[in-house]
């Protein structure tokens, strides 16, 4: 059955069934609800394709991911797909494994296949790529700063501050020289995080050798890797005890903090007591981890949520003249539990 | 009579249904409108609607205590929501909560475009946030509102808490963030009991408290933003009948919130409360009951300003028909007996201090000199 029929069986014309199915709003209830009916009696679905070329809609949107192994980019997509189904969207996934050419690769096909929109995940983009997409005038909201882009639609979560509290709350736990592990990426992100981390050492006049810095790869193994090799930085000439010039350890993710806490471990040291740890993110796994890990809560839902509400403004804008850019800015929340070595258990309870 | 402008909103009384989830969707709104109020203010909206802790409320005698409420339906679906709660006309006002200037900003330029004729930024529960709630601090506040404020032409009340040591100063920040008013109080952080046998609190966290418990509280809030700020102010906290209302208005607010009692009463307390409203403005000569805000501001005094008199508890001659003893029991000074059925004050050992006069179910004592 097609839209033609289904308006002859309700005794209206096609205009008014196209609105029952785009604008309901629209529409008086009594012959919404009668027109629904049939609708659903007759099974009627929508030729999508029919449809994308009368609106010039094609209701998908595409999304860029960096990987799809690391549980928060699929929690921030899970939050790009809930606003995304409740306005009758579906959305490509697209997964660039970390690698510009792929992500562009992937926004080249999403053009063609007329998406309304896209949303790019940490994006790895150049500039002159990102002023390609704004001449192919498609709506784009950017989730996650490698970059900052503030002529762009963007969501970013204020990581410096995060810091700043957890770095705080370690000094307040005691801790007098305290090491990070530094992921490489998101580069603007990991930028903000060692910032706040610094200011608060120096703020509060702590000991911040450059050894007490340490770059490592952004998984479980560069952590690992990065807490066995600070800990011997940190080992005093001598010692039986390694890592005797180190009291705790940040992490600029909970991946990373999970590979040192078992390099800790591994060393024979106790968590919290010898070396306290603090992560970033907040992934799922953290709060299983002996002892559980403290860590600052990134809302990665939230990002995927937000993301989806301005690229759908955008989709919707309906005058000539655009709105300026919007920010969404979203704060952190810490999650304060056993590895830090805190001793205050109201600390735990908000 | 009972006509009331607030915050530039005409509305018809100045009761309204405060922010709770019988105000959750579009059809409980309109519930909440036909029952009388002047405006209903909606559940809090927040940016990511996710119900996850049972159970949430507890109630006794005295209030309540919730751990999380808010709406659990998505900003997007507001839309609708709103639709359903204005369909009869009636005045909405959206309650906001959120994490970050941004995020308030963004739902409550979203709640204007659906319909609201104000914002209410709920940024106060003292539930789960953290431990030194949101709304205590006045630069934060100041962020968020002026956040807000930007991003609408309607306007725009913050819920203020009592969690916080001076709530003057967080009503001030308001108003330079050039906030429109301030609602009065939001819950106060509690916990309702602990079961003896299990050794378990009423609820599995810290949570709001609501009801007669947080009364007193909201008056002396209400009453301390009155002599501070120039700015109209919603009194909530503990409201159940007319006398409570006139209470919150004679210490400075201009209009009322019911929640608790909304619940625990019923739909029909809002029609009775504004009927006795109505009664008692005739009984007293108002033209509009505005006339009575911020009364009894000036009867509020610092203990300089208090009048030393030489004052003693006074009986009433007749012989006290009451077997209670509780002025006897309960006088710290010893200074009243009962001889032959009669009361009597020692005017060397009384010392004025009225504790009596308050608890005589009978009215039989009373200060004098």
């Amino acid at each position: 059955m097609n839209i033609k029929q289904i308006a002859k069986k309700a005794g209206v014309s096609v205009a008014t069934v196209s609105r029952v199915l785009n604008h309901p709003e629209n529409v008086a209830p009594a012959t919404k609800e009668r027109i629904q009916k049939i609708i659903e009696q007759e099974e009627y679905t929508p030729n999508w394709f029919a449809q994308g070329l009368n609106f010039n809609k094609t209701k998908t949107i595409g999304l860029v991911l960096p990987y799809t192994i690391g549980s928060s980019y699929m929690e921030i997509a899970g939050g790009v797909e809930e606003v995304a189904r409740q306005k009758g969207y579906i959305t490509f996934m697209c997964n660039m494994e970390r690698n510009p050419q792929i992500e562009k690769e992937y926004i080249d096909h999403l053009i063609t296949r007329k998406v309304d929109g896209i949303i790019l995940m940490y994006s790895l983009l150049s500039d002159e790529y990102m002023a390609w997409i704004r001449d192919e005038k498609i709506p784009a909201v950017m989730i996650g700063e490698n970059e900052l882009r503030p002529d762009w639609d963007s969501v970013m979560v204020d990581c410096r501050e995060g810091a700043v509290h957890m770095t705080a709350h370690l000094v307040e736990c005691g801790h007098e020289t305290i090491g990070i592990l530094c992921g490489r990426t998101p580069e603007n992100e990991i930028k903000s995080i060692l910032q706040g981390f610094k200011n608060v050492l120096k703020a509060s006049g702590k000991k911040l050798q450059p050894k007490q810095i340490y770059e490592v790869e952004n998984s479980i193994e560069g952590g690992y890797i990065g807490a066995k090799k600070l800990i011997a930085e940190m080992t005093s000439e001598g010692s039986e005890k390694p890592g005797d010039q180190l009291d705790a350890i940040f992490a600029t993710t909970d991946e990373i903090a999970y590979g040192a806490m078992d390099a800790i471990k591994d060393c024979g040291l106790s968590i919290p007591d010898d070396i306290a740890i603090a992560g970033f993110g907040n992934y799922k796994m953290s709060n299983l981890m002996e002892p559980k890990l403290t860590t600052v809560e990134e809302p990665y839902r939230l990002m995927g949520i937000y993301g989806a509400r301005i690229l759908f403004d955008r989709i919707e804008e309906k005058s000539e003249k655009k709105e300026p850019p919007k920010h969404i800015i979203l704060k952190t929340k810490m999650r304060v539990r056993k590895s830090c070595g805190h001793k205050e258990r109201i600390g735990e309870m908000f | 009579m009972l006509k009331t402008d607030f915050l530039g909103i005409k509305l018809d009384n100045p009761v309204i249904v405060a922010a709770g989830p019988w105000n959750r969707d579009g059809n409980s709104i309109k519930a909440s409108l036909a029952s009388g109020a002047g405006a209903v203010v909606t559940e809090s909206i927040v940016s990511d609607a996710i119900m996850d802790v049972r159970p949430r409320i507890a109630a006794d005698s005295m209030g309540a205590q919730n751990i999380r409420l808010y709406s659990d339906i998505q900003i997007e679906g507001w839309e609708r929501e709103m639709n359903i709660a204005k369909s009869d006309g009636g005045v909405v006002i959206a309650s906001i909560s959120g994490h970050s200037p941004s995020e308030v900003a963004y739902m409550a330029s979203k709640m204007e475009k659906f319909g609201a004729d104000g914002i209410e930024l709920s940024v106060s529960n003292p539930a789960v946030e953290s431990l030194e709630v949101v709304a205590s601090d006045a630069d934060t506040i100041y962020e968020m509102t002026k956040a807000v404020v930007s991003a609408v032409t309607i306007p725009v009340t913050v819920k203020l808490s009592q969690n916080t040591t001076n709530i003057a100063k967080v009503a001030k920040a308001v108003k330079a963030a050039d906030g429109s008013g301030v609602t009065a109080i939001n819950t106060v952080r509690g916990i309702l009991g602990v079961d003896t046998d299990t050794a378990k609190p009423t609820l599995s966290t810290y949570g709001g408290i609501s009801g007669e418990y947080i009364r007193p509280l909201g008056l002396a809030s209400v009453a301390t933003i009155a002599q501070t700020v120039d700015i109209p102010i919603s009194g909530v906290g503990g409201i159940s009948t007319a006398k409570h209302a006139l209470e919150y208005m004679m210490l400075g607010a201009s209009v009322v919130q019911i929640g608790t009692a909304f619940v625990t009463e019923g739909y029909d307390i809002i029609r009775k409360i504004v009927q006795e409203l109505e009664i008692w403005g005739q009984d007293h000569n108002l033209k509009n009951i505005s006339e009575i805000k911020g009364k009894a501001l000036d009867n509020l005094k610092s203990f300089e300003e208090m009048k030393y008199e030489p004052s003693v508890s006074i009986v009433n001659g007749t012989l006290c028909t009451e077997n209670c003893s509780k002025c006897i029991d309960l006088c710290l000074y010893g200074a009243v007996t009962r001889t032959s059925g009669k009361i009597n004050v020692d005017r060397g050992k009384c010392t004025g201090c009225g504790l009596c006069t308050s608890i005589c179910p009978a009215n039989k004592l009373k200060l004098g000199w």
